[in-house]
């Protein structure tokens, strides 16, 4: 007997799909999924002919659509970049914890694609009149996608903004702004260098980790990371556990 | 779609399931977890991930990457342990109705006795040998690879344990015939073929004329084995008398009906499960409405006619 449950796979209809930058797209999908999405949590997409979904974090969700910015990296996001608007998708989600937002002042940081969930907090956090400053960074102008909307921007090349990567001046903005609670999305450097960071001025980090999933659930034990835990070192996966953990948490190879 | 009562009836050699489609080992978790998905109870059994004595790290590096047709995994056997897979997991099975297989692995014949002496003390139904481990006694040669090894392994089970003993055996071998008729001589109850076949990936990227790679060596897995486990299923179906549970790459409904016509009695879906989380469920009732509407009284006069 089948019993009715709050199903976690969904068939959704494109609702959009615009190019937001030279290489990143904005896609809009509606489905059936109601509850209340926490930034740093993702969904994963069924990309035909390929075995593992892809998950994406999500960047918005306004009247029962769900945005995701993805920038074309391989297979599955060429396959996605392809879809048209009424294309039915499979996805699946929502999966994963989170950002576990606290009322403090915040200082937010997205890298490259990593600035779709921290535009994501960044909403929520002014809907809850939570000071923040959001940093964000990308290789040039032409990457940045014209739906984020950051308060200091850098670009590697300096074609747009102040010239670097997001970690270039962070001790300083740090020494400014003072904040209590940083927020972070990005490559493995930008995630390690600012849990250091975080340990060292004694601020709380909380950061959302990347890694290549088959199940998106916790199963196949494919996306696991060190993390301490009770004093001890076990396996976290990015998942289930995550994708969002606490700086001073994670144990870097 | 309710489950017709008994059309889909499984007899493995006397280990009863409503229905002959389960689950492989590492790809379904231990219990519920596929719960948000589909109504697990509805499967003929789960095959659990495997368990081992102790609780185990697994491996540090690249555990996973996607290939043509499917994937390779280097995962190293990570799991809660016996102790814990009790305690915490089973109560969750038997309260959800879900029939299951617990898959153990070890590294010498005493870990897998042992392993049998609990599950057995414990009122587990069925264990699946999980054999493509290193036997550290013989240098590390896996334990499904020599048949003789095998042959003393499932004996030493078969010793402690009364239940319903299944053993999985892997492909990476010359002659899977000697392998599972080791198997039925011991007293295996049923063979599951076919575990995953050796791969390695190796992903280039070339940064200022220096090249880095990505190696991942492990089980390939996934829609690309399923020739290769075909072959496997045919091949043991003319050898044994025991029942053959067939494994490797299935996604449609045709791919089981291929593996009950190369002689396979049930089937296991693995690395699909990740890809679609529904689909072996839904594998359940495509089962069901096929033998229904192309007039078969019920699955055995399907298996029957596929073989005729």
């Amino acid at each position: 007997m089948i019993k009715e449950k709050s199903k976690k796979i969904h068939k959704a209809k494109v609702a959009r799909i615009e190019k937001v930058s030279a290489n990143s797209y904005l896609i809009e999908i509606e489905g059936e999924i109601s509850q209340e999405i926490k930034a740093g949590q993702f969904i994963s997409i069924y990309c035909e002919n390929l075995t593992f979904r892809r998950p994406f974090s999500v960047f918005s969700h306004n009247s029962g659509k769900i945005g995701i910015l993805f920038k074309e990296r391989g297979k599955g996001t060429k396959y996605i970049k392809s879809l048209k608007k009424d294309d039915l998708i499979d996805i699946t989600g929502v999966f994963g914890n989170g950002f576990n937002i606290e009322n403090k002042k915040s200082l937010l940081i997205g890298a490259g694609i990593g600035a779709a969930p921290i535009s994501f907090l960044k909403s929520k956090l002014n809907e809850k009149n939570i000071e923040n400053l959001f940093i964000a960074g990308f290789l040039n102008k032409n990457e940045i996608p014209s739906c984020i909307k950051a308060d200091i921007a850098y670009t590697d090349d300096g074609s747009y903004g102040r010239k670097g990567s997001v970690i270039t001046d962070i001790e300083n903005i740090i020494k400014d702004y003072k904040p209590e609670i940083i927020y972070v999305c990005g490559p493995e450097i930008v995630l390690k260098t600012l849990s250091r960071i975080g340990e060292k001025y004694n601020i709380e980090t909380q950061i959302a980790v990347e890694k290549v999933m088959a199940c998106s659930i916790g199963v196949c034990r494919g996306c696991v990371i060190s993390v301490r835990k009770d004093g001890n070192i076990v396996n976290a996966a990015v998942c289930k556990d995550g994708p969002v953990f606490s700086g001073s948490e994670v144990v870097w190879q | 779609m309710a489950v017709i009562n008994g059309i889909l009836k499984t007899d493995l050699n006397g280990f009863i399931l409503k229905n002959p489609v389960m689950t492989a080992s590492g790809t379904f978790g231990y219990a519920n977890e596929y719960n948000d998905f589909i109504d697990v109870e509805n499967l003929g059994a789960i095959v659990t991930k495997a368990i081992s004595l102790l609780p185990r790290e697994g491996n540090k590096h690249i555990r996973i990457v996607e290939t043509k047709a499917g994937m390779i995994n280097s995962i190293g056997l990570e799991n809660v342990g016996i102790e814990k897979f009790l305690s915490d997991k089973v109560p969750v099975l038997n309260a959800n109705n879900i029939e299951f297989i617990v898959n153990i692995a070890g590294s010498t014949v005493e870990e897998y006795t042992n392993l049998a002496k609990i599950c057995s003390s414990n009122n587990i139904k069925a264990i699946e040998l999980n054999v493509s481990c290193p036997n550290v006694k013989t240098g590390c040669l896996e334990f499904g690879t020599d048949d003789k090894s095998l042959y003393e392994l499932v004996s030493a089970v078969r010793n402690e344990y009364k239940g319903f003993l299944m053993v999985k055996l892997t492909p990476n071998v010359t002659s899977i015939e000697s392998i599972g008729i080791a198997a039925e001589k011991a007293g295996a109850d049923a063979v599951s073929a076919i575990n995953t076949l050796k791969g390695t990936s190796i992903k280039l990227n070339i940064v200022n004329g220096k090249f880095y790679k990505t190696i991942v060596q492990g089980g390939y897995s996934g829609a690309g084995i399923k020739p290769v486990a075909i072959n496997a299923v045919s091949r043991l179906s003319k050898v044994l008398n025991i029942p053959i549970v067939g494994i490797g790459g299935i996604e449609i409904l045709e791919d089981i009906l291929e593996f009950f016509a190369a002689g396979a009695e049930a089937v296991q879906i693995g690395t699909a499960n990740f890809t679609h989380p529904d689909i072996s469920q839904n594998l359940v009732f495509e089962l069901e409405e096929y033998i229904v509407k192309n007039g078969f009284n019920d699955l055995t006069e399907l298996k029957k006619e596929l073989r005729a």
